[in-house]
């Protein structure tokens, strides 16, 4: 996907924006064998070339009036970022019809879990020491228990193409079930789901590239100002 | 025949609930939000199409994963679900660096307890640190005098 030059051809005058794109249609009018008008709200992220892929994607997932409404939504500024988590999501679900992304984070969730009881242990036998042992860390945030407050903070520190890193792949599957995974505390549905087909790393490094692609080739087109998540991760907290 | 309590998802579309409706199991009528944030996102064609192509026995986790991501593009419409995965990163990292911080500690316990043995006890043997033929195996850790420094920076560091 890329931040194409929609520099107009010939046309009318109207106000009704006929004129197509010199460099032809775009991605997403390319896989909907529609004419890609000047202003097209998908031309800028995907492009004629591997942008049709990327949006049968998104188109089998979502639909393209969907994605269009709700990219109509947003501004103009944060659209690249939508354009590569709605991509992402896509993506995922093909590739995991049930779980879809969500399995990337009961991945993550069950690596917390482990880390922190890695922590605690040690924690312990630093008391049994009788050691000073350091301030514990905070106590894990239920995720997503307050939704409303997380995106600035997260949008302003962390670099999206980190975020399509090969899935963790979980040492048993038996564990997930033990484990209650609730999604209530995100804020979802009302079932305790058990994630027991995570997904492989397979399907990483794909999304890996698509994301370092679409933010290379906005930032090399100059067309919209940076990302605030193009930015490399900020240094870790003191 | 046609139910006759409508499921959440024949209601907001207006038409008549099936017995063997495939949305009725997963948006029951009591919770119609829960649809309505279904519906915008992915739209009741597709979801209703999706959860064919899955296993009856699997369609209830994809139901609710599909409402997760739904209601959290709903309400985060940029980055949707992939905010928590950024925020779990961020998790990750922290608990890693207080994790390495604790480790950092306990090993230059260790050491120094080891250093304390050998000059209360008048221990001939070789501390283990120096890696040395006569070195004291300790029972947990075995470091050389290069591990010992990087240890010791680290504390400094902390």
């Amino acid at each position: 996907m890329s931040a194409s030059s929609t520099s107009s051809g010939g046309g009318g005058g109207t106000s009704g924006a006929t004129s197509t794109t010199t460099s032809g249609p775009c991605g997403a009018c390319k896989f909907l064998r529609r004419k890609c008008v000047t202003g097209c709200i998908f031309a800028p992220y995907f492009d004629s070339d591997q942008g049709a892929s990327h949006f049968a994607a998104v188109h089998k997932v979502f639909g393209a009036s969907n994605v269009s409404k709700l990219l109509l939504h947003i501004p103009v500024h944060k659209r690249l970022d939508a354009v590569v988590t709605i991509c992402y999501e896509a993506q995922a679900r093909i590739r995991d019809p049930v779980y879809g992304c969500v399995a990337h984070i009961f991945a993550l969730q069950q690596q917390v879990a482990n880390l922190q009881a890695e922590m605690s242990y040690l924690q312990a036998h630093l008391a049994t020491l009788e050691l000073p042992s350091p301030a514990p860390p905070a106590p894990p945030q239920h995720l997503l228990l307050s939704m409303t407050d997380l995106p600035s903070s997260i949008a302003a520190t962390f670099d999206l193409s980190t975020l399509f890193d090969p899935l963790v792949q979980p040492p048993n599957p038996w564990a997930f079930q033990q484990r209650h995974m609730d999604l209530q505390q995100f804020g979802g549905g009302g079932r305790n789901p058990l994630a027991e087909n995570i997904s492989s790393a397979e399907g990483g490094g794909d999304l890996q590239a698509l994301a370092r692609e679409l933010l290379q080739r906005q930032r090399s087109a100059g067309t919209t100002e940076p990302s605030p998540l193009s930015q490399p991760p900020s240094s870790p907290q003191p | 025949m046609s139910n006759p309590k409508r499921c959440a998802a024949c209601k907001s579309l207006r038409r008549r609930c099936s017995k063997d409706c495939v949305l009725a199991p997963y948006f029951p009528s009591n919770d119609p939000q829960r649809f309505a944030y279904v519906h915008r996102i992915f739209g009741a064609s597709n979801i209703s199409r999706m959860l064919m192509q899955i296993p009856v026995d699997q369609r209830a986790e994809a139901a609710d994963s599909m409402s997760f991501e739904a209601k959290s593009r709903v309400k985060d419409p940029v980055y949707g679900c992939v905010a928590v995965i950024g925020q779990l990163y961020q998790q990750i990292s922290a608990v890693q660096r207080e994790l390495a911080k604790t480790q950092g500690q306990l090993a230059i316990y260790t050491a120094q307890q080891e250093q304390q043995m050998v000059s209360t006890q008048g221990y001939y043997g070789e501390p283990s640190w120096l890696g040395g033929v006569n070195a004291i195996q300790p029972n947990t850790f075995h470091f050389n005098q290069q591990s010992l420094m990087d240890l010791l920076r680290l504390r400094d560091n902390i």
